[in-house]
């Protein structure tokens, strides 16, 4: 062997030149040492999670490439020299790939010396692809991080913005900014931050009316966009603030509220009569609106649900009064929402908006005139005492430490389930459920009753008919005649089969 | 909060709250401004309680917002929280009931001790078509109205007399409060920040500093 190598003059021991798969033929250095055969085999099977792999790379790319580029599409058109930002380029996806190509290479070059179980471990491979993957992952968006509504508001404004080309971009850049600015201001307390939020609506508003000369309109519908996307963006961190005591506040007065249960439409001087099918209607719209506001995130759409919630209860007056509605009226009915709907967050709700919500709004627009019967609202019932429920001091005791209930001593025409049980309609619908329940099983326990004897029935039923078949049996034993054929039988006996087919005949004619 | 706007076609937004007690026909007279209309089956609002109106007083567009208030007497304490911001007030009284015009002095006072002079009063004495059970007289509402520095009206929502007088007087007065205030402040910006709601500061400079700070593009 040794002697075949010198002849020939290469230094290759005959046992590297078999297939490193040892299937007996010649193996080639360009293929991995294999022969022709073993080499397309492995190289297909590569081949194949290689293609997987570069699919799921390329799209897992695109995704990124699209979210980065739609939260920086203005600033990276508009400035270059923008830390903050880094650059993406569509080319981006092909490029990781042509990385991922070299690296191929490499390691096939290494691996001519390795042998082949180790070119196919996985160990081998991952690490440079997490690499490129961890080399990407802190991407300029911060809206990675965020969830899908986020990502839906980016989307949206971006999308608004395109309309206004050059200065959507403008807008696009300081909105990014100031909210990269905020994000990095975490420990001012809740004042310096509305502070900050209102200083740029204000120099937002101040350009933009510059921008439209004048145009309180074209203003207005850029401030709502810019203060959905940034509130949407700023909402985690600056609602209900830590640095307040906002919480506090809020579960005081969800216990208030709730100590308040006992108080009624009379009390109140409501002009809302909830026997009308319209106004109870009306009455649980509006409060499903105020109890909605705790679960939108930007200041202008909590106000929404607020005057949602009032023009509910406008319907609900107007029918029940058939007049349009006055502050009078008004305001008693929303306290008797508030005290209805107990609202999760109210405080927490409120303080977000007077801090965050775009001013010109809150001031003097309809929105605001609801936001402020509101806080009038939830004041009144912070400081409402006996007097202003035209109540003795001694009654708003009894009544505030659960030992006496006014709809007790409320006129039958009121409640017209009176008794003990009216005393309260959650009192009277958990007495109802609990008619309801004993109703309930004392049919199950019939039921059971009657599946227990019928168990019983049909346990004897079968012993019952086995007496019966043996008594008949003992009655009429069998007996076995001789066979007798009757006459008329007999006449037919020589055709046994079935009566002849009828068959088609032809007529003549 | 007094103006928006270009300098070329100035807007301004008023906000007037309507004071006084209950029954003194606070609704009937802004449904008679707005709508026009007295009693009336007809009135197409839902709600008279936020109502708007725009005016064109000397080329000037003026939107005026009129926030009723609810008089009873317990929901007295919340006054603050709907005054808060306004231009003008309209404090209306009943002729035929002096409660009703003692609860308006204790209005004006309140206001006064509020929010100073930059609010506009109009004591208004409503109901005059029923002069004949008149328990307020003219000469003490009137002489009243000007020790405080207000103007006195009488109207009759059922009548539709003198309410059109009302607003457009208040409007010009705010108007003129509005400019004597811009040209005190100068200029247009700190006008505007003076318009901020909630915390009220009265130096506008330090404002500007962190707006500065925020905002600047790089």
């Amino acid at each position: 062997m040794s002697q075949r190598t010198e002849r020939r003059g290469i230094h290759v021991d005959q046992s590297d030149l078999l297939c490193k798969k040892g299937c007996g033929y010649y193996g080639n250095a360009a293929w991995q040492g294999l022969c022709s055969k073993c080499w397309r085999e492995e190289y297909q099977r590569v081949r194949q999670k290689q293609i997987q792999d570069d699919w799921a790379l390329a799209e897992k790319l695109q995704r990124e490439e699209e979210a980065a580029y739609a939260s920086s599409h203005g600033a990276q058109a508009q400035s270059h020299s923008q830390t903050a930002v880094p650059q993406l380029h569509p080319g981006h996806a092909s490029l990781g790939a042509f990385s991922k190509f070299e690296e191929k290479k490499t390691n096939e070059k290494t691996r001519k010396v390795t042998t082949v179980k180790k070119f196919f471990s996985p160990s081998s491979r991952t690490p440079p692809k997490k690499d490129t993957q961890e080399g990407r992952t802190p991407s300029p968006s911060i809206s990675r991080h965020a969830s899908f509504e986020t990502d839906q508001v980016s989307k949206e404004f971006v999308e608004f913005l395109k309309n206004l080309q050059k200065p959507g971009r403008e807008i696009h850049k300081q909105c990014r900014a100031f909210i990269m600015n905020m994000s990095s201001k975490k420990e001012l307390s809740a004042d310096e931050l509305s502070e900050c939020v209102q200083d740029f609506y204000q120099n937002m508003a101040d350009r933009l009316m510059s921008h439209f000369k004048g145009s309180s309109e074209s203003v207005e519908r850029v401030m709502d966009q810019v203060e959905k996307y940034i509130m949407t963006r700023l909402y985690k961190s600056v609602f209900c603030p830590e640095s307040t005591d906002d919480e506090r506040k809020d579960l005081a007065t969800q216990k208030r509220i709730r100590a308040l249960h006992w108080v009624t439409i009379q009390m109140l001087c409501v002009s809302m009569d909830e026997e009308i099918p319209e106004v109870s209607e009306d009455v649980v719209k509006a409060i499903t609106d105020i109890i909605e506001m705790d679960s939108k995130r930007v200041p202008r759409d909590k106000l929404g649900c607020i005057t949602r919630c009032s023009k509910h209860i406008f319907s609900a007056i107007r029918i029940t009064r058939n007049e349009p509605a006055s502050a009078d009226d008004f305001l008693p009915a929303l306290i008797y929402i508030v005290l209805k709907a107990n609202p999760p967050r109210l405080q927490s709700n409120i303080q977000y908006i007077t801090r965050f919500c775009n001013p010109s709004r809150l001031m003097t627009g309809e929105d605001g005139y609801y936001f402020t019967n509101l806080c009038c609202a939830v004041a009144f019932i912070e400081k409402l005492d006996a007097q202003s429920l035209n109540l003795s001091p001694e009654e708003f005791q009894r009544y505030m430490s659960g030992q006496a209930s006014p709809r007790l001593h409320s006129s039958e025409g009121d409640w017209p389930q009176s008794g003990v049980t009216a005393a309260n309609p959650v009192l009277a619908q958990l007495n109802h459920n609990l008619e309801r329940l004993s109703l309930v099983s004392s049919r199950q326990q019939m039921l059971m009753e009657a599946a227990q004897s019928m168990q019983a029935d049909l346990l004897s039923w079968p012993e019952g008919v086995q007496r019966e078949v043996s008594g008949v049996l003992e009655k009429y034993p069998l007996q076995i005649l001789p066979r007798t054929v009757s006459a008329m039988d007999a006449n037919n006996a020589d055709s046994d089969g079935p009566p002849p087919l009828l068959t088609a005949q032809v007529f003549a004619g | 909060m007094a103006a928006a706007g270009g300098t070329g076609t100035k807007t301004y937004s008023f906000k007037v709250v309507l004071l006084g007690e209950g029954c003194v026909g606070k609704t009937s007279l802004v449904l008679r401004y707005c709508e026009n209309k007295f009693n009336d089956k007809h009135i197409t609002t839902l709600q008279a309680s936020f109502l708007t109106k725009k005016l064109n007083i000397t080329g000037k567009r003026v939107n005026l917002a009129i926030w009723d208030t609810a008089g009873q007497e317990r929901f007295h304490a919340l006054g603050p929280i709907y005054y808060r911001d306004s231009n003008g007030a309209i404090l209306v009284y009943d002729i035929t009931d002096e409660d009703s015009f003692q609860k308006v002095k204790n209005w004006v006072k309140e206001l006064r001790k509020m929010l100073g002079n930059e609010i506009c009063l109009c004591i208004v004495g409503n109901k005059i078509d029923l002069d004949k059970d008149r328990h307020v007289s003219v000469e003490e509402a009137e002489s009243y109205a000007e020790s405080v520095g207000a103007k006195h009206y009488h109207t009759s929502a059922k009548l539709n007399k003198g309410i059109e007088e009302l607003f457009l007087d208040l409007c010009k007065r705010m108007m003129e409060t509005a400019q004597a205030e811009e040209r005190l402040k100068g200029n247009g910006a700190s006008q505007s920040a003076s318009s901020r709601r909630g915390v009220q500061i009265v130096d506008d400079e330090p404002q500007a500093t962190p707006a500065g700070g925020c905002c600047s593009s790089g």
